[in-house]
């Protein structure tokens, strides 16, 4: 029997793995990925919550999967939106590096 | 035995999880990203959520990995960069091991669960997504509408050889 | 008689018609002027005539219970200030008008009837001059201007036109601006009148602080009804002097003087001579009321004025350039005139501002009729002429009326006024002032002696070879002055008849008749005779070396042909006092205003968002970092919270 902890745990060590291609990687195509990591991680944290906590408290059953699936929905949503960002700006720098893109600037 | 698949599906996902943040090439991270949502998938599964499982799969599993490969096809550079992480990334890895840390610690200090994972039926979750829940499924898929027009708009090719512009105001 | 404002209307009229219509008028204007001052001449005549058949029986006027004298007043509403029934602010409101009583009648005289001959004399003196127009648009202003000053009913009004003949001043003695001398005289002329000028505008001030009106009459009567306080009244009268010295050039103020002659030669007659400078006095003796009051004041005049007298009575002495002899001479007598004012001989110090207004007048037209003859446009250095009585007799002998009239000769009308400023010298005032006025007299004889002896007499100097005589226009004018030189001293006295001399119709107070001391006169007379007697013998026969005497005296030369160093003072202390002082004040403007005031919060601004800047680095991840680490924060602190 696997304690709902380690689910936890899981999802923890997710999201800061998550975070460090966020906030270390050049490629914006790869932070666009460590962000599907870390949606990832909300998930598990979400799902197993939803199992784990059925009928406890003023948990419901399946709120937990239904935030998931609306997670999920976003998730599609902004991966579509971030890759056209990501064709536009390549088309007009010639560049995906985040580091290359500072025309905002002191 | 539960454990020793627990053991497994995790080492998928956080095995995967490493290669998207540590290999240089963009394909092999898109691909060590469908191993680790495929290993989220069998948590999932661990969890008694078969549907949201086969949901990750199709979506993540599918559509958004192809997604991601028409991106990178569209946007690869001819050779990998030799550096593939910015100046900050010891504040970075500093940064993402203290909030894991402070998560870890947080379940870790919580009151111990002592409840079983249940398994729903199927049914109930249909019931519970078109009634309780079912303005926001609607403002949902508005919300999908409006990303992908969205997409389409910012996306959309201007003129056919735009790269030629490129660089011209950048600064280093 | 009520008519009399005209006098000054005319001009005041004219002076715009020919700025503005120079060019299509014939004769660029001038005949205008001439026009205009010509009748407020005829009007002042009328107007004379009108007031001496006035008697108190006529509405507007009185026997002044504090001058004494007939006063007649016409006045109309000015202005009112001040919203009625509002109680913080009085409603003030403002009469103007004309004030005739005899010294205004006297004065208006003097003024428009050598305003006339000054302009007849100008049309030969500045023919074919580029700026011919303005010259008279100018003399025309000024004209006016002094006018309303002699006829002001107010201090306000006085005090306008006051100004008005400073501005008028400073135009014409800049009036060839294109040389650097004309504008810097100017400029100096401007700067220290304007400071007694302060002095004039806070005595008028506060005046009115303490008697609540402008009016003269009003100021006299609360003065008279012993309401104000001695100290106030001393300082009105001190403040009001101030005025007057620079105005009539007294020392401290009397550097700008002889400046001034860097303007035409008609100009200074005019202006620098017969009639502005003179405004001071007028003042005093127009305010006379309140100077009464306050001994010490008389006494502050008395001691100004003898020192001023003295002490360019000595620098004429030797002085070479003819115009600066006049100059000084000038500010000499004026400083007699207020030595009168001070030992309380009004009616002296007004019979002697006339007698010197004519005689000057004449004297210094001469002197531009010699500039003509000679053909010099400035300066007449008398040791570089000579001997101009054989070509130019008319104006040898005019000039040499003046000088003798100035210089105290009997008969002559400079004696009889001069003998009376003495007399009420020698009964009102400690001896030392008595031995001072003679020897200023002395002097006054001995310089007009030498510029007349060096200048007409002896030998031909060598810039008098081609001197011719003057136009008829000018030697006219010097003609007619003449005759007043010589005899304008004879209306003092009381003839048979309706006349009781010029002391029984200008007087303050009390009506005199005129003295007469044999000790002084006879004491005066010698002391001019004696004076020309020695001019002569140096400046003519030669009985004794010039350069042996300029070697005897040199100690005392060289402090006195440097002018007694005042304008050297005033350099010294604008200098090291007035620049020090303004680089300080300057260097804190820079510094603390400006440097640290001003610029320093934009600099504080700057440094701040430069450094503030270096957060935005444009990178997305930085930006992304800070976001975790807040999140990490938050997460710490409600953490901790709930805990």
């Amino acid at each position: 029997m696997v304690p709902l902890l380690y689910f936890q745990l899981l999802g923890a060590a997710l999201f800061g793995i998550g975070l460090y291609g966020v906030l270390a990687r050049r490629s914006a195509v790869l932070i666009v990925l460590s962000i599907e990591l870390m949606l990832n991680a909300v998930n598990i944290n979400l799902i197993a919550a939803a199992s784990y906590l059925n009928g406890i408290g003023r948990f419901d059953a399946f709120d937990g999967q239904i935030i998931a699936i609306f997670v999920i929905t976003v998730a599609a949503a902004e991966v579509g939106l971030a890759f056209a960002i990501i064709l536009r700006m390549y088309r007009n720098r010639g560049t995906v590096n985040v580091d290359e893109i500072n025309i905002l600037k002191w | 035995m539960q454990l020793a698949l627990f053991i497994i599906v995790a080492i998928f996902t956080i095995g995967g999880a490493l290669g998207v943040v540590a290999t240089r090439n963009v394909v092999h991270a898109a691909l060590f990203l469908l191993l680790s949502l495929l290993g989220a998938a069998g948590a999932y599964l661990l969890l008694f959520a078969e549907f949201l499982a086969l949901v990750q799969v199709l979506i993540y599993g599918g559509a958004i990995t192809i997604v991601v490969l028409f991106a990178v096809m569209l946007t690869r550079s001819s050779e990998y960069p030799r550096i593939t992480d910015n100046k900050q990334w010891p504040l970075a890895l500093l940064t993402a091991a203290a909030l894991s840390g402070v998560l870890g610690a947080a379940f870790w200090l919580a009151p111990e669960v002592v409840a079983e994972p249940q398994a729903p039926v199927f049914s109930d979750l249909a019931a519970s997504l078109f009634t309780k829940w079912a303005l926001p499924f609607e403002i949902a898929s508005l919300v999908l509408l409006v990303a992908l027009i969205g997409a389409i708009i910012i996306a959309r090719a201007q003129n056919v050889d735009a790269p030629t512009d490129a660089s011209s105001d950048g600064e280093a | 008689m009520p008519l009399a404002f005209l006098i000054p209307v005319f001009s005041f009229v004219a002076c715009p018609l020919i700025i503005l219509f120079q060019r299509w008028l014939p004769g660029r204007g001038a005949p205008l002027a001439i026009l205009a001052i010509g009748g407020g001449f005829v009007v002042w005549a009328l107007a004379t005539i009108g007031f001496l058949g006035a008697s108190p029986d006529n509405p507007a006027c009185d026997v002044s219970a504090i001058t004494g004298a007939l006063t007649c007043h016409f006045s109309t509403d000015w202005f009112t200030a001040g919203v009625p029934g509002n109680e913080i602010t009085d409603v003030i409101h403002l009469d103007w008008g004309i004030l005739i009583d005899p010294l205004t009648i006297v004065l208006l005289g003097l003024i428009t009837f050598v305003a006339l001959g000054v302009q007849l004399y100008s049309l030969e003196y500045m023919k074919g001059d580029p700026r011919f127009g303005w010259y008279y648009a100018w003399q025309a202003l000024f004209v006016a201007a002094m006018l309303t000053l002699a006829l002001a009913d107010n201090f306000l009004l006085l005090y306008i036109a006051w100004e008005l003949v400073g501005l008028c001043s400073y135009l014409l003695i800049g009036f060839w601006f294109e040389q650097p001398g004309p504008r810097e005289a100017a400029k100096k002329a401007f700067v220290v009148t304007r400071i007694g000028d302060v002095g004039l505008l806070v005595g008028i001030l506060l005046l009115w602080l303490n008697v609540g009106s402008f009016s003269m009459t009003d100021a006299f009567a609360a003065v008279a009804a012993g309401e104000l306080s001695n100290g106030v009244i001393t300082a009105v009268a001190i403040l009001l002097l101030l005025g007057a010295m620079g105005k009539s050039a007294q020392f401290p103020f009397h550097v700008w003087l002889p400046d001034a002659m860097e303007g035409p030669t008609p100009v200074s007659a005019l202006i620098h001579a017969a009639t502005m400078v003179i405004a001071g006095v007028y003042l005093v003796a127009r305010a006379y009321p309140i100077f009464a009051a306050s001994p010490e004041a008389l006494l502050i005049i008395a001691i100004i004025g003898i020192i001023t007298a003295l002490g360019a009575a000595t620098i004429a002495l030797v002085s070479t350039d003819l115009k600066r002899i006049l100059a000084y001479s000038t500010v000499s007598h004026l400083g007699l005139m207020m030595l009168s004012l001070g030992a309380g001989g009004w009616i002296a110090a007004v019979f002697h501002l006339m007698a010197h207004g004519f005689a000057k007048a004449l004297l210094f037209l001469g002197a531009g009729s010699v500039m003509h003859g000679v053909g010099a446009h400035g300066d007449v250095d008398i040791r570089r002429v000579g001997g101009l009585r054989r070509a130019m007799p008319l104006t040898a002998t005019a000039f040499s009326i003046g000088a003798l009239s100035l210089g105290g000769i009997p008969i002559l009308s400079g004696f009889w006024s001069k003998d009376e400023i003495l007399l009420s010298v020698s009964h009102h005032l400690p001896a030392i002032f008595i031995v001072l006025a003679f020897l200023t007299a002395f002097l006054s004889a001995l310089y007009m002696a030498r510029a007349m002896f060096v200048v007409f007499f002896g030998s031909e100097g060598e810039d008098s070879h081609h001197a011719h005589e003057s136009p008829i226009l000018m030697t006219g004018v010097l003609a007619v002055l003449a005759v007043l030189a010589v005899g304008f001293g004879w209306i003092a006295f009381n003839w048979p008849g309706a006349f009781g001399g010029f002391g029984s119709f200008v007087f303050y107070d009390h009506a005199e008749g005129f003295h007469f001391n044999p000790l002084i006169a006879g004491l005066s007379v010698l002391l001019a005779v004696a004076a020309f007697a020695l001019a002569w013998l140096v400046y003519v026969r030669r009985g004794w070396s010039h350069e042996s005497l300029r070697a005897r005296f040199a100690p005392v030369l060289r402090v006195v042909e440097n002018r007694y160093y005042v304008d050297e003072t005033y350099q010294w202390v604008i200098d090291r006092v007035v620049l020090t002082v303004s680089a300080a004040l300057a260097f804190f403007d820079r510094a603390v205003v400006n440097d640290v005031g001003i610029n320093g919060p934009g600099d504080v601004v700057r440094r701040v968002g430069v450094a503030l800047r270096l957060h935005v680095t444009g990178h997305v991840y930085s930006y992304a970092l800070v976001v975790a680490l807040g999140v990490i924060a938050l997460a710490i602190f409600w953490w901790l919270r709930s805990a």
